[in-house]
């Protein structure tokens, strides 16, 4: 157990935090624009795996990155739109709406997979190479810092600035004022004639790309194949991350964070051979998922959306 | 002079419903014109199709002489027009400043509000009236909430501002004030559609506009007419405008309500130290803007929310914190406000609705499993009885109206409740001939010896129909006394939290 | 003249049969496009389908044996949903409910045959409900999101099994794979379908499908859960405990997703390992939503799934198109059928504007 506390050891968790990190701040942050808007898009697991399938396709087709992840957002795009023409224009029940695209997006990525790619030998993959790590000069020297924060892909980097960009956005402009209102009082926007319909599809869909990045990383920035169920419930951990962190850009990061350590750490439990059964280490994220939104629960004024998942009427108070 | 507003025969349609049949009036500049009708006579929605929310299917609107289009509130805003509604349309978390900014050019893509900020500031004081712009709004008082209303329509400049029944929520004071305000904009030419059924504020203005069934019944100048007139001409008929109330010797002590405290859901005290007592064969009312501690009351009597100190004393059953199955039990019985949020369940038909509560015992229920025949027995008695206009007993009771849906939380209060009747606001939005019958049921209950306690914000209400009268303010009773010699410029100012020592009764 | 969507006064009873139809229709011609990208015969794959599914006796039995965990998966998460709480983890509930019958019959032992069935059903009924009880009681304590709980809550039971059936004491030490040894035959679900190896289990979920409506619609309990659903407040304020009911509810969810377990255990697999659910849990949602959470209505939507699992794999072998293509064609479905339902609550109108 003491040679968890080695210096390499804890520099390679935390750099690994840092990586893991990524796709759930890109995935949860973009859950945050939506839900903001007053869409609870629960198919953030599908779309996440949709768009990691396309990504590892578009790379694999043309061998660019920039496809990849190009492919990723219209995928992103594409999903989140169909959820926001079936909550906001039909106005349909959106948690059963989110479990749909859910299992669509499993059943036809894995059908195109098999159909596509999976190779006539069986045990022949495709494979793809992996994004490059992006060691910023200079900074990467810093001891400590460096290997962890600055040696990571580029992915990450824009992961991480964007924290400051979606509260700037969320907070600082018209348009993330018009969209913080949908989610609390659609009615105000409807009543100063402007429309509730076509500002949801612009935060869902923008969310949509954002889910779409993180589904990107998880296939093209972190393993060289696609395997079904890559995605390991990544989505549905964006979604707590939201909730315990309070529907801040700030307070999701931390959450976000939390996560890739446990994260993190589990990996690397494995190979300095602890005692405890792996399956532990595993299940760690899940359960500590469920002690955040207890811990949530209590503690402090909530900012969920006041109509969260609650369909927009004219002509009903 | 000509009109700034002139509505020409305009048709809507909701379904089947024609809510607004052929309907023409006008509006002059510098007036305070009045649409005065029951509820359902179609005032909301002419309002809401001269602000472009809902959109007619026959007829034109002339602003300034010129027809316009107006496709949507914008459009509205475009000509002047400008519409505070009932229920405020404002988001509680977000300040003043924002709300009426969002949606406006002084929206810029990055947000700098302080152009906005100074002409905000100029507009408030030019009507003399004080408020915070970077408050929240849950963190104002009502009457505030309404003046931010105003603000988001004066910001843009409305040259005719529509009011929704501005003053359900204000106390008489604040009433006084908000028509001054009014007089105010007049005098600088602009025009005001009041929408009210309060005869007090009906007579302030300079013409009425009476609607009955969609329908215009005529345009009066109000100088030239009364309130008996007008009632008539709004239902249609004579109309005994207040009840007979009997004399009638109350019993002993049945609902003893003594230091009672409660917190709302985000843990502010709302019940500061309730002392209330009822007699059998009593009418106790509340009077008070709603929001001032009713709601708190009813539900921490009926075992809803938590009772933080003090005890309810139910014929001589401690029932404090009690659950409301047992609070039910023991006879107390309570006709909510909001009928569709806590009183029935919409998507329940109309039977299911009546045994709601009394849903696992007999006659309806036995040995766990339900006894449809009687349900469907004591439901066409109720329908009978009640007068409770429904297609039938299972008809989705979502689709009722107000008032019948009323009628049949009435009914089974009725039918459960043995001891004491709690009201709260039971009158809101009901037709005349509804409240009517409402009137006389409860004091057949009070005949019957049952204790009643109601609050409203109907004064009128409260004088005729309680044998006393209690002033709710801020979660505190602020007066007690009898509705025998009760002056309304005395409860107005306790509606208001001033502390003002009850007038006694002139000695007979 | 312009197009516009007015909600109606009442759901339209016509329309809500007619969208079905129209899911079913949508959905074929989409798999058919689909179908058509892969290069495969639509005709022959179709055919195959039905084939596979309606065939023979044999085929019919195999559909039947497919339906039956996801009759009781179905009506699982028609009682919770008709509570308003979105029960996801009835795939969790299953495994709990497999677990907890396992477990059962290592207590029992294999000796007494036959006659410790109903502990077993008993027993996994209870693992199952007290794991949904769990997520219910975190619900009406906490106040937290029921489907994120049922979510994790699915991954945990998961890890755990793994561990008790690949490193843990459970395994059966002469197999590669993570599975305990073979149940014995005694215990194995008595069959009922000469030809084919239809169990019991397939008449158990009927009949709880049969109980689980008689009580939604005609107990005090049902009228208790659906008042819940559809009005907390109201059933607050008259007398009905809400948080009680949701946890009740959320167990008996959880126990019939745990019989389900059991059924496949004792039914199908004759042994606890991780295949012995091929996302039932998930397909019970699609199919309590496409039953309009009606309990019988749920059997016969199952068996319509069933069928098209046994078809998928026919099809497979028969066209090549590889069968997932079922589980993605089941979502069309549902997407359709959500889309089409709001035609039974709303209506276009032609409107002249003004």
């Amino acid at each position: 157990m003491s040679e968890l506390f080695q210096e390499t050891i804890i520099i390679s968790i935390l750099a690994a935090t840092v990586r893991i990190a990524t796709p759930l701040v890109l995935a949860a942050l973009g859950e945050l624009i939506t839900e903001r808007a007053g869409i609870l898009n629960l198919g953030i697991e599908g779309t996440m795996l949709m768009s990691a399938f396309m990504a590892f396709v578009g790379t694999y087709v043309s061998g660019s990155f920039m496809v990849g992840i190009l492919f990723a957002m219209l995928a992103g795009a594409f999903m989140s739109f169909i959820m926001v023409f079936m909550a906001s224009t039909l106005k349909v029940e959106q948690v059963v709406t989110g479990l749909a695209m859910n299992m669509l997006a499993a059943g036809m990525s894995l059908y195109l997979y098999k159909a596509f790619l999976a190779g006539d030998t069986a045990g022949v993959f495709p494979t793809v190479d992996v994004m490059p790590t992006l060691t910023l000069p200079l900074l990467s020297d810093i001891p400590y810092v460096g290997p962890i924060l600055f040696t990571q892909k580029a992915l990450t980097y824009f992961a991480f600035l964007l924290v400051p960009m979606v509260w700037f956005f969320l907070y600082r402009t018209k348009w993330g004022l018009e969209i913080r209102c949908l989610g609390e009082n659609p009615k105000v926007i409807d009543t100063k004639g402007m429309s509730v319909t076509a500002r949801q599809y612009g935060a869902v869909i923008m969310g949509g790309v954002l889910v779409g990045l993180g589904g990107a990383f998880v296939t093209i920035g972190s393993v060289a194949r696609f395997v079904p169920e890559i995605t390991a419930g990544s989505g549905w951990l964006a979604l707590v991350i939201v909730i315990a962190g309070n529907w801040r850009p700030m307070g999701i990061v931390m959450a976000a964070l939390i996560f890739a350590f446990l994260n993190a750490l589990q990996l690397h439990i494995q190979g300095v051979g602890v005692e405890l059964p792996y399956q532990i280490f595993l299940a760690l994220p899940y359960v500590m998922a469920i002690v955040l939104m207890v811990l949530k629960s209590g503690k402090g004024r909530s900012e969920e959306p006041a109509r969260l998942a609650v369909p927009y009427f004219r002509g009903e108070t | 002079m000509q009109p700034y507003l002139k509505v020409e025969n305009v048709t809507k349609h909701f379904h089947q419903i024609v809510a607004n049949d052929n309907v023409s009036f006008d509006v002059m500049p510098s007036e305070i014109h009045c649409l005065l009708g029951e509820n359902g006579a179609g005032k909301s929605t002419i309002a809401q199709c001269i602000y472009g929310f809902y959109h007619p299917e026959e007829g034109t609107i002339y602003v300034k002489g010129e027809p316009v289009s107006l496709t949507s509130p914008a459009a509205a805003i475009a000509v002047g027009i400008g519409m505070v509604h009932q229920h405020f349309v404002l988001v509680e978390s977000m300040s003043v400043l924002e709300n009426i900014v969002i949606g406006t050019e002084a929206a810029t893509p990055i947000l700098d509000f302080k152009s906005a900020e100074a002409k905000i500031r100029t507009i408030c004081e030019f009507y003399d009236v004080d408020i915070d712009l970077h408050a929240k709004i849950w963190q104002l008082p009502v009457g505030k909430q309404q003046w931010v209303e105003i603000l988001k329509a004066l910001f843009l400049n409305v040259r005719l501002l529509i009011m929704d029944e501005p003053t359900a929520v204000l106390t008489p004071q604040e009433s006084k004030r908000l028509f001054q305000i009014f007089h105010e904009m007049t005098s600088d030419g602009m025009s005001i559609i009041l929408i009210s059924h309060k005869m007090d504020e009906v007579m302030q203005s300079d013409r009425v506009t009476v609607l009955r069934r969609g329908k215009n019944v005529g345009t009066v100048t109000t100088a030239d007419t009364s309130k008996s007139e007008l009632t008539n001409m709004m239902v249609g008929r004579e109309v005994e405008l207040h009840v007979k109330r009997d004399a009638h010797e109350h019993g002993g002590e049945l609902l003893k309500i003594k230091g009672l405290r409660a917190k709302n859901d985000f843990g502010t005290e709302k019940l500061s130290s309730i002392d209330i007592t009822v007699h059998r064969g009593e009418i106790v009312g509340i009077a008070g803007v709603a929001g001032n501690g009713q709601g708190e009351l009813f539900e921490t009597l009926m075992g809803v929310r938590k009772a933080t100190a003090g005890s309810v004393i139910l014929d001589g059953e401690d029932i404090t914190n009690s659950s409301p199955s047992n609070v039910q039990k023991q006879g107390m019985g309570y006709i909510p406000d909001d009928r569709f949020s806590a009183g029935l369940v919409g998507d329940f038909d109309v039977q299911s609705n009546l045994i709601l509560g009394a849903h696992r015992e007999a006659p309806f229920a036995r040995g766990g499993f339900l006894n449809f025949s009687k349900i469907k027995e004591f439901a066409g008695k109720a329908i009978d009885e009640f007068e409770i206009k429904t297609p039938s007993e299972t008809t989705i009771s979502r689709t009722l109206s107000g008032g019948n849906a009323q009628k049949v939380i009435v009914a089974r209060e009725f039918a459960q409740a043995s001891k004491v009747l709690l009201a709260n606001q039971p009158s809101r939005g009901l037709d005349v001939a509804v409240i009517e019958y409402m009137h006389e049921r409860i004091l057949e209950k009070r005949r019957a010896e049952f204790g009643v306690l109601m609050a409203s914000e109907e004064l009128e209400e409260l004088l005729s129909l309680c044998d006393r009268v209690l002033v709710m303010f801020k979660g505190r009773i602020m007066g007690d006394f009898p509705t025998e010699g009760a002056e309304i410029e005395t409860i107005g100012l306790l509606m208001a939290g001033q502390d003002v020592a009850p007038k006694q009764p002139e000695p007979v | 003249m312009a197009l516009t969507v007015e909600k109606r006064l009442t759901p339209s009873k016509k329309w809500m049969v007619l969208s079905i139809f129209i899911a079913l229709g949508a959905s074929a011609i989409v798999s058919a496009i689909l179908l058509k990208f892969t290069g495969a015969d639509v005709g022959m794959a179709y055919a195959a389908l039905f084939d596979g599914a309606f065939g023979d006796t044999r085929a019919i039995g195999k559909t039947l044996i497919k339906a039956t965990p996801i009759i009781l998966t179905g009506i699982a998460v028609t009682v919770a949903f008709r509570a308003k709480i979105w029960n996801i983890g009835a795939e969790g509930q299953l495994f709990a409910g497999a677990l907890a019958s396992y477990w059962a019959y290592l207590l029992l032992g294999p000796g007494a045959g036959v006659y410790i069935l109903p502990l077993i059903f008993l027993a996994g009924f209870i693992g199952g409900g007290l794991y949904g009880g769990l997520a219910g009681f975190l619900r009406s304590r906490f106040r937290i999101n029921e489907v994120l709980t049922t979510v994790m809550l699915n991954y945990v039971i998961i890890f755990f099994m793994s561990f008790m059936l690949v490193s843990g004491p459970w395994r059966d030490p002469s197999s590669h794979f993570a599975q305990t040894p073979r149940i014995d035959k005694s215990v194995w679900l008595p069959k009922i379908m000469d030809g084919s190896k239809l169990h019991i289990g397939f008449l158990i979920a009927v009949v709880c499908a049969i109980a689980v409506y008689v009580m939604l619609t005609r107990s005090s309990l049902g009228y208790e859960i659906r008042a819940v659903g559809h009005n907390p407040r109201a059933s607050k304020f008259k007398g009905i405990n809400v948080g009680k009911t949701a946890i009740l509810a959320m167990c008996i969810s959880g126990g019939l997703a745990g019989l389900a377990g059991v059924t496949e255990v004792f039914g199908v697999a004759y042994r606890l390992k991780g295949e012995i659910s091929h996302g039932y849990g998930f397909t019970g949602i699609i199919v309590a939503v496409l039953a309009v959470l009606n309990p019988l209505a749920v059997i016969f939507v199952a068996v319509f799934f069933g069928a098209f699992a046994v078809g998928g794999v026919v099809m497979q072998v028969a066209t090549g198109v590889p069968s997932v293509i079922t589980s993605a064609i089941e979502a069309i479905i549902l997407l359709f059928f959500l889309a089409a339902g709001t035609l039974t609550h709303f209506q276009i109108v032609w409107k002249d504007k003004t």
